[in-house]
């Protein structure tokens, strides 16, 4: 639903005969009865002020608030003052406060504008009258069109919620002395223009569009001001959003004695009184009159829930907008952010906020990852952002050598080995240690020639001529193993059961690689017709690498016969052979990088199970907090990470991002299983948001999966190795208190906490094989929960942590591979039984 | 009736690799098709919220899964407390078509519903906008099908043309919510809308 667009009258300027210039006289009533019979003034007004009726942003309804004055019990001089002592003379009475849709206002939608524009600071030079909007004391008269117009002497009190760093909208709630309250009207300040030129204002004269309290001045402070030149408006102690109007002396005892009057007269640096007074943290009950009491358990409950997010928000924001190092954009996005977007997602605006703020961090990060990173950066970045999370072990001397980030160029790649032979002159460790440190030039084409060697089709010690035989032997098997499936494609397979599972591999593999990287320059577009009039792809034609890579995966599934292709193997493949563009030694690469990725796809799934529990324990080692919080969002099966540790990250990270970390990966400089610290350090990334606002299984996948396309790698590389580094050491120091026999007293506890009868040998505590193997036989059969409990109770005692088989295996370098005959139990391609 | 409960339905969508569940999900939330949606990995869900006749608007989390059935082994924590499960299968796909009925008594097994008898399931036919020629179930084949599962709402598709999609998704979300009316009432989705809707909103109704 759009919202409906203002009539417009005729061009000319009096057009509408509202629009009156009797200001000289301010004898509006007399003319008003002899024009039309009917009219108010229109003293103030603020467009884009809306009704958001439902959750939903279409719904919005687009209007005006205003002021308007109609004729009183006292007969009275125009009420739009032109000093302050007169002010007070308009009886409150005769001053409606209201709210009116744009659809409504047919011809006197003009005047609005004109009176929105005017300049409200000073005395208008003309009067203005329009329709009177139907006065309504309670909101359930206002039947369909939301629209109501208050006498401002019924109103006890208004709710005022100024905008959170212009990220939500600030509101504003009439209650009326008969405890009634009006709907939200909701200050769209970034359409208003009135505002907008008021801020422009603003900051012309004091340069600064803040209000003195700090708060961005909003609409809300205008009509505020535009109360204080009629009545008192006092605002609370005990609820600092509430605004009471004229209260009795009751009323300001039971809002609390700090209650700040501010009748200061206009002028334009009044303009963030609202924020202005800075009362004490308020005491949420306490003091609160019946109206504020109903208000927050029905209406606003649900705003309330989100100004929680909103506190959050706001409080990042400011720390990234105080931080001298945020870079001027990042600053401007924090003061004009995309507030629609939030809207139209109002049901998962608590992820959307948590998202923004997270995204701003990114943001900045990347501006400042155009110099070299360093541990420094990260640290500081830890304090701010992560919170609890710190890098203890940080090695800064070590890490903050930036000459071993940058990447290797073909030149220093040349330069590792003999000039005449061909052999490395270096030893592997120290390629790979620059491997993993800098990555290799992107451009230059020295991949080409280091993945051959990462991805283990040439060997670290051969020679020159060693590497072109071995090239050619494997071309030429190339050639053979796609020949084979070739023939048997014309001739027929030996059993119709082979045959079957052949054509259905054919069509996903098709399907697959059509679906594959299709935005990179050498997947894009059809240019050849498909050689098989047979495939769903006929009519849409096809282009040579996307055949090469077919052909590649129809390859790789007869080669790997046990297994076959699985979904997620042609996002392996695509890197390495873009790297390549060539056809053998793109598959002999990807032959090498599956088989430390072939227990990824086993039709058991054991290899993810696997993984997936190893994050876990490491997760329960590292953050026990975040465990928790993850184990009370029924998270912790670790199911939102399957994606990334199924073709590493393949599709969150950018294209150009992938390749260098698989080129670090593949080094198994630290660890061979290094990814799962990736995932780590994006969790840890992560973990205040995670921990403040997903409480549940679908919102913490929903946010890990949206991620996608928005992590920054090199931050990310740099908090993986910090933590691995964490890691290896709360190992070793384990594993040294193992040594030792324990404390008595800390030995009774343990053996109380884990209610074993006896208490036992210090050795088991610190035993490798997890908790159940430890303990007496009424633990064994739940070892995960064992492990967990353990762990649990032990925040902050390493006491009673447990290296688990799993983790310890993450210390090993060693790539952990698919025996062949389990390929063959569990593979689930035809080779098995 | 100032303040309703907020009602959340979930739906599963299930179906072969490649028959077009990624393609239906975006079209009817997203309204827009495209040939280079990626192999789904793992799960993923979006929402969507719709007006249903009596005026009430619903949130539909439809749960998108990877279509390679070994896949599915990890992926059932998120069957459970489904409202109703889409199935789905390619036209053009004989295959596709005959592993319906093993999806559906997957789901029974790993969503365990109360009363699987009644569970609600609406079967899909996609790709309808492939030339004739290429169909290989027929609509009478699929519809004998439907019935002899209890008589399954069907509905043939295109996510490529955008046909049929809607009136398709309208029933699965009428189906959601008389299953989820019909179960119980322990909702884990307590926040309640605060904002009135008491009053029908001006004019436009688009
Ligand atoms: N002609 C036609 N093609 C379609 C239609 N819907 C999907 N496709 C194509 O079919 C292929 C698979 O579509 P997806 O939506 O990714 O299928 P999926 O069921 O999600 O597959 P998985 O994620 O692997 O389980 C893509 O190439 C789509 O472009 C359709 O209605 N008509
Ligand atoms: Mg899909």
């Amino acid at each position: 639903m759009t919202s409906p667009t203002p009539p417009h009258s005729p061009p000319s300027p009096t057009a509408s005969f509202y629009d009156m210039s009797d200001d000289e006289e301010g004898e509006y009533n007399t003319i008003r009865h002899t024009s039309s019979g009917r009219g108010v003034k229109l003293l103030y007004t603020k467009s884009k002020v809306y009704v958001h009726p439902t959750p939903s942003a279409k719904d919005n309804i687009p209007g005006f608030i205003a002021l308007v004055q109609q004729k009183g019990p006292v007969e009275s001089n125009d009420a739009r003052p032109t000093s302050s002592s007169s002010a007070r003379s308009v009886h409150a009475s005769s001053l409606l406060l209201a709210w009116v849709p744009e659809s409504s206002l047919g011809d006197s939608y003009d005047t609005y504008v004109k009176v929105d524009l005017s300049d409200s600071s000073s005395p208008p030079r003309q009067s203005y009258l329009v329709p009177p909007p139907p006065t309504t004391t309670t909101h359930a008269n206002s039947v369909g069109t939301y629209a109501f117009a208050v006498p401002v002497s019924e109103i006890y009190s208004l709710l005022v919620r100024p905008p959170s760093i212009g990220w939500w909208f600030g509101s504003l709630v009439a209650n009326t002395k008969a405890g009634e309250s009006f709907p939200a009207l909701f200050f769209h300040d970034s359409e208003c223009q009135s505002t907008i030129l008021q801020r422009k204002k603003l900051a012309r004269e004091s340069f600064d569009p803040f209000g003195d309290g700090g708060g961005m001045f909003w609409g809300g402070d205008e009509v505020l001001r535009w109360l204080k030149r009629y009545v008192n408006v006092e605002r609370s102690g005990a609820e600092p959003s509430i605004y009471l109007i004229d209260p009795s002396e009751e009323d300001k005892v039971s809002f609390g004695r700090k209650a700040t009057t501010s009748k200061s007269p206009r002028n334009s640096t009044d303009g963030g009184a609202s924020s202005s007074a800075s009362p004490p943290a308020a005491k949420r009950d306490g003091g609160m009159d019946p109206i504020t009491k109903t208000l927050k358990e029905a209406k606003w409950n649900f705003l309330e829930k989100l100004s929680q997010v909103t506190t959050f928000t706001r409080r990042t924001a400011q720390a990234v907008a105080e931080n001298p190092k945020v870079p001027p954009q990042v600053r401007r996005l924090i003061q004009n952010p995309e507030v629609q977007v939030l809207q139209e997602e109002f049901d998962s605006a608590k992820i959307y906020l948590a998202r923004w703020a997270m995204g701003i961090q990114e943001q900045s990060e990347r501006e400042r990852n155009q110099r070299i990173w360093t541990a420094n950066d990260v640290l500081e970045m830890e304090e701010s952002s992560v919170g609890e999370f710190e890098i203890l072990d940080m090695e800064a001397g070590k890490l903050s050598m930036s000459d071993l980030r940058k990447p290797v160029t073909l030149k220093e790649w040349k330069d590792f080995f003999d000039a005449q032979t061909g052999r490395l002159q270096i030893t592997p460790d120290e390629v790979k240690e620059r491997i993993f440190h800098g990555g290799l030039h992107p451009d230059d084409g020295v991949r080409k020639e280091a993945w051959m060697f990462l991805l283990g089709v040439y060997e670290w010690d051969s020679s020159t001529e060693e590497r072109h035989a071995n090239m050619n032997s494997r071309r030429d098997e190339y050639i053979r193993l796609k020949g084979a499936w070739w023939e048997r494609m014309i001739e027929g397979h030996s059993t119709a059961e082979e045959e079957e599972w052949w054509k259905e591999q054919k069509n996903r593999i098709e399907k697959d690689v059509h679906r594959t990287d299709r935005t990179i320059p050498i997947f894009m577009g059809e240019d050849i017709p498909h050689p098989d009039p047979d495939s769903p792809f006929a009519d849409v034609g096809t282009n040579v690498h996307l055949e090469q890579m077919k052909d590649m995966l129809l390859t790789y599934n007869e080669y790997n016969k046990d297994l076959g292709y699985v979904q997620g193997m042609s996002d392996l493949l695509s890197p390495i052979y873009a790297v390549m563009q060539d056809d053998a030694a793109a598959f002999w690469g990807f032959v090498g990088f599956m088989e430390r990725m072939e227990r990824n796809f086993l039709r058991d799934q054991s290899g993810m199970r696997k993984q997936l529990l190893t994050l876990d324990h490491l997760v329960q080692l590292m953050d026990p907090k975040l465990y928790l919080h993850l184990q009370s969002a029924d998270s912790t099966n670790f199911f939102f990470f399957f994606r990334m540790l199924l073709v590493w990250y393949k599709r969150e990270f950018e294209w150009v991002d992938v390749l260098r970390l698989w080129e670090g990966l593949w080094t198994d400089y630290l660890s061979s299983n290094y990814h799962i610290f990736i995932a780590l350090a994006i969790l840890e990334r992560h973990r205040d948001v995670i921990m403040e606002h997903l409480k549940h299984f679908d919102e913490v996948l929903k946010y890990i999966n949206e991620l996608s396309g928005t992590i920054e790698l090199q931050s990310t590389l740099v908090r993986a190795e910090s933590l691995y580094r964490r890691f290896q050491r709360t190992v070793e120091t384990i594993d040294k208190k193992d040594n030792f026999p324990l404390p008595p007293a800390a030995h009774r506890r343990i053996s109380s906490t884990r209610s074993a009868s006896a208490s036992p040998p210090p050795k088991t505590t610190w035993a490798a094989s997890g908790a159940a193997s430890t303990s007496t036989g009424t633990d064994r059969g739940k070892q995960r929960q064992s492990v967990g409990d353990v762990v649990a109770k032990g925040i902050g005692a390493d006491k009673e942590k447990v290296i688990s088989p799993e983790l310890r295996q993450l210390l090993s370098r060693e790539v952990e591979k698919v025996s062949k005959a389990e390929l063959k139990e569990h593979g689930g391609g035809v080779g098995g039984a | 009736m100032s303040s309703k409960k907020k009602v959340l339905l979930k739906v599963i969508i299930l179906g072969d690799s490649g028959v077009g569940k990624t393609s239906l999900m975006n079209q009817y939330v997203n309204k827009k098709f495209s040939a280079s949606y990626k192999a789904t990995i793992g799960a993923d869900f979006l929402t969507k919220e719709v007006v249903m006749d009596d005026d009430r608007v619903v949130t539909l989390q439809l749960w998108d899964t990877a279509g390679q059935e070994r896949f599915q082994s990890l992926g059932v924590a998120f069957y459970r407390g489904a409202d109703c499960c889409v199935l789905v299968y390619d036209v053009n796909n004989s295959k596709s078509f005959e592993t319906l009925e093993s999806w559906r008594d997957e789901f029974l097994v790993q969503a365990s519903p109360m009363d699987p008898e009644s569970f609600p399931f609406v079967v899909i036919g996609n790709k309808v906008d492939v030339e004739e020629s290429r169909r290989m179930i027929s609509s009478k084949r699929a519809m004998t099908f439907c019935q002899s599962k209890g008589g399954l709402s069907y509905f043939e598709t295109s996510a490529k043309e955008a046909l049929n999609v809607e009136e398709a998704f309208s029933a699965i979300a009428k189906q959601a919510l008389a299953q989820e009316e019909a179960g119980d009432f322990n909702s884990d989705f307590p926040e309640t809308i605060p904002i009135d809707l008491k009053n029908d909103r001006d004019g436009c109704a688009c």
